[in-house]
C-alpha cells in the first residue's frame, strides 16, 4: 500500500513539475493580476504549455535553486499560463478570454516565455526558453533596478 | 539605370499575372455589427471556428461580446448582395455564454450551438423566428461544434468525465422549430486517460469524422475517429492525424505543441483537416494539414505545412478553412510577418498550397485576427474577422466578401 502511495505521490508530483515549479505559488492570470494590483508588486508570467520540454528542464534546473525561489516568491505576483488551455480568464478590462488568448496576445510563440509586467500588466522584461539560475537571477536583478528607478512596482 | 529600367517591365509584366493567379476578387470590408466601443469586446471563436455560413441567399455571422456587460452570443444575417448586415439578434440566454457555432441550413435557416453556464445550449433560427432554446442536460459541457448532416445536425463537445474533459457526438433531430436529442455516443470508446477537447465535425455521404485535441501521450496532439456509416453513433477507434515531432529532444518534452483543428470538405467526398502546429519549436505555430484517406488503413495523410517559406518566420494563429463541391479549398489564419496581425489565406493549387496572401482590406493597421470563412456552391469567399487597435483595446467585427474568378 506504502508503495502505491509512494507512487501516486511520485507521479502526482512528476505532473505537476511538467507545468509549474515545485513550491512556487504560481496563480492563474487573472487572479494574479487583482493580488499584484492590491499588493502593489510586479507580476512574473510563466507562458508554458502541457507537456512542454524547455519548462520542464527549466523547472528542474533552475526554478529549483533556493535563492531564485525566495526571490521571485517575496518579489514578484506569480502567474501560470497554459497557452493551449481554453481555460477562460476576466482581464482587469472584464474581457473573458482563453489562457490561449492571453498566451497569443503576449506573444507566447514558443514555450517557455516568461514576462515580468508592472501591477498594470505592462511588459518589463521577457526571457525566451529554457533558462539557468543565472539568468533568472540576472533577470531579477535587472527588473529590481527597473522598478527601482522608475519608483514603480 | 537600364538594370532599373528592365526590373521595372519584369514587374509590370509579371504584376498581371499575380493578380490574376489570386482566385477571388474582393470587396471593401463593412462591419457586421454597428455596437462597439470601450469596454466591448468581440470574439470570433469556436470549437472548428465556425463563426459564418450561408444558406441559400443569407450569410450569417455569430459571435460573442459584452455590449451589455454580459458575454452572450449575437447573430447579425445579410442578404448575399446587401451592403449591410442587419442589427445583431441576441441568441444566448440569462447566463455567460461563450463559443457559438454556427451551422447553415436549407432556405436561410440555420442552427447554433453554444456554452452557457457550464452546458451546450442549442437554437434554429429561420428569417422570421428564432425556435426556442435547446439546453442539454448534462452539466460542464463545453467547445460545443454543429455539423449539417442531410437537414439534421450533428453536436459534438468536450464534457468533464472525471478529471478529464472527454469527446461526445449527438445526432439532433429537426421538427418545425423544435430539436430533438437522439443517440448520443462518446467518440472514443476507451476510458479517457487525459484531455479531449475542442472537437469538430463532419457528415460524409457515408459515414461521420470527428477530430479533436487530445493530450493523451503527455502533451496535446490532433486525433479523428469515424464512424462505419452516416446513420450510426458507433465509432472505430480513434487514430492520430499530427505526427510526433521529429526525434525526442529536451525542446520538445513529452512531444511538440498542436492546437485547434478545424475539418473542410470538398470536391466529391473529400475532406482535410487543418491545425496550428508547433513542430519547429523555434519560430511558434504554423499552419499544419492532413487530408483524409478513405479506405486506407490511416485515416488521415501526410502532415503538410500549409504557410509558405516567407510566413516561416511568423507565427501563425487561429487556423480556419473552407471548401466547395468543385473542389476548391482555402485554408485561413492570422500572422504578424508585417509587424501587426493580418489576416492571411493559402488555397489548394496544383503545387499543393499556394504563396500565402494578405486580404486587401484586412491587412491594415492594427490587429487583425481571428478569421472565419466559408465557400458557397460557387466558390465565393465569406470572411470575418476581429479588428483591435491595441491589446486590451476596444474590438470590431468586420467582413468581407470575396467574388470566385472564373480560372
Amino acid at each position: 500500500m506504502r508503495i502505491v502511495l509512494l507512487l501516486v505521490t511520485t507521479l502526482l508530483a512528476f505532473s505537476a513539475m511538467a507545468e509549474t515549479p515545485h513550491g512556487y505559488p504560481f496563480q492563474s492570470f487573472d487572479k494574479a493580476m487583482q493580488q499584484a494590483k492590491t499588493e502593489n508588486k510586479p507580476l512574473f508570467v510563466y507562458f508554458g504549455r502541457y507537456g512542454c520540454g524547455y519548462c520542464e528542464k527549466t523547472n528542474k534546473e533552475a526554478f529549483s535553486d533556493k535563492q531564485v525561489r525566495e526571490a521571485y516568491t517575496k518579489h514578484y505576483v506569480l502567474a501560470y499560463v497554459d497557452s493551449e488551455s481554453g481555460k477562460r480568464l476576466r482581464l482587469p478590462s472584464g474581457e473573458r478570454v482563453t489562457e490561449r488568448e492571453v498566451g497569443t496576445r503576449y506573444n507566447a510563440f514558443v514555450t517557455p516565455v516568461f514576462t515580468f509586467m508592472t501591477a498594470d500588466g505592462k511588459p518589463l522584461l521577457r526571457l525566451v526558453g529554457v533558462q539557468r539560475i543565472e539568468d533568472l537571477r540576472e533577470a531579477d536583478s535587472k527588473v529590481q533596478q527597473l522598478l527601482a528607478k522608475s519608483g514603480k512596482p | 539605370m537600364r538594370l532599373q529600367i528592365a526590373w521595372f517591365w519584369l514587374l509590370l509584366t509579371v504584376a498581371p499575372l499575380s493578380v490574376q493567379a489570386q482566385p477571388w476578387e474582393f470587396d471593401k470590408p463593412i462591419a457586421v455589427t454597428k455596437t462597439q466601443g470601450e469596454k466591448i469586446f468581440h470574439h470570433l471563436e469556436s470549437a472548428g471556428r465556425h463563426n459564418i455560413a450561408i444558406s441559400t441567399d443569407t450569410v450569417a455571422v455569430a459571435w460573442e461580446d459584452n455590449r451589455d456587460g454580459t458575454p452572450r452570443i449575437y447573430l447579425a444575417r445579410k442578404g448575399r448582395n446587401s451592403q449591410s448586415f442587419s442589427a445583431a439578434v441576441k441568441i444566448s440566454g440569462g447566463g455567460e455564454a461563450f463559443e457559438p457555432s454556427l451551422v447553415a441550413l436549407s432556405t436561410n435557416r440555420f442552427a447554433l450551438a453554444w456554452e452557457e453556464d457550464a452546458r451546450i445550449h442549442m437554437r434554429l433560427v429561420t428569417p422570421t423566428k428564432l425556435g426556442p432554446i435547446f439546453t442539454l442536460g448534462e452539466s460542464e459541457a463545453m467547445q460545443a461544434s454543429l455539423a449539417n448532416h442531410d437537414q439534421q445536425l450533428l453536436l459534438v463537445y468536450s464534457r468533464r468525465d472525471g478529471r478529464y474533459g472527454r469527446i461526445w457526438m449527438q445526432h439532433i433531430e429537426i421538427d418545425g422549430q423544435t430539436l430533438r436529442p437522439k443517440q448520443v455516443c462518446a467518440v472514443d470508446a476507451e476510458p479517457v486517460r487525459d484531455e479531449q477537447l475542442y472537437p469538430t465535425v463532419i457528415s460524409l455521404a457515408d459515414r461521420i469524422i470527428v477530430a479533436w485535441e487530445d493530450r493523451r501521450p503527455g502533451h496535446t496532439i490532433i486525433m479523428a475517429a469515424q464512424t462505419d456509416n452516416q446513420k450510426s453513433c458507433h465509432f472505430r477507434s480513434p487514430q492520430r492525424i499530427s505526427a510526433a515531432s521529429p526525434g525526442r529532444s529536451a525542446a520538445y518534452g513529452k512531444g511538440h505543441g498542436v492546437a485547434r483543428v478545424a475539418l473542410a470538405q470538398y470536391g466529391t467526398g473529400q475532406l482535410v483537416a487543418v491545425w496550428a502546429d508547433k513542430r519547429d519549436f523555434r519560430e511558434g505555430y504554423d499552419i499544419y494539414s492532413a487530408n483524409y484517406q478513405p479506405g486506407n488503413k490511416q485515416l488521415f495523410g501526410p502532415n503538410i505545412r500549409v504557410q509558405d517559406g516567407f510566413g516561416g518566420v511568423a507565427q501563425q494563429w487561429h487556423a480556419t478553412v473552407a471548401g466547395d463541391p468543385s473542389g476548391r479549398l482555402v485554408v485561413g489564419w492570422d500572422d504578424k510577418r508585417d509587424g501587426d496581425a493580418n489576416i492571411m489565406l493559402s488555397w489548394r493549387d496544383d503545387n499543393g498550397w499556394s504563396d500565402d496572401f494578405a486580404v486587401p482590406g484586412a491587412d491594415s493597421a492594427g490587429e487583425q485576427n481571428h478569421p472565419t470563412i466559408s465557400l458557397d456552391q460557387e466558390g465565393n469567399l465569406y470572411l470575418a474577422w476581429i479588428e483591435r487597435t491595441t491589446i486590451d483595446g476596444p474590438t470590431r467585427v468586420r467582413y468581407l466578401f470575396g467574388k470566385a474568378i472564373k480560372q
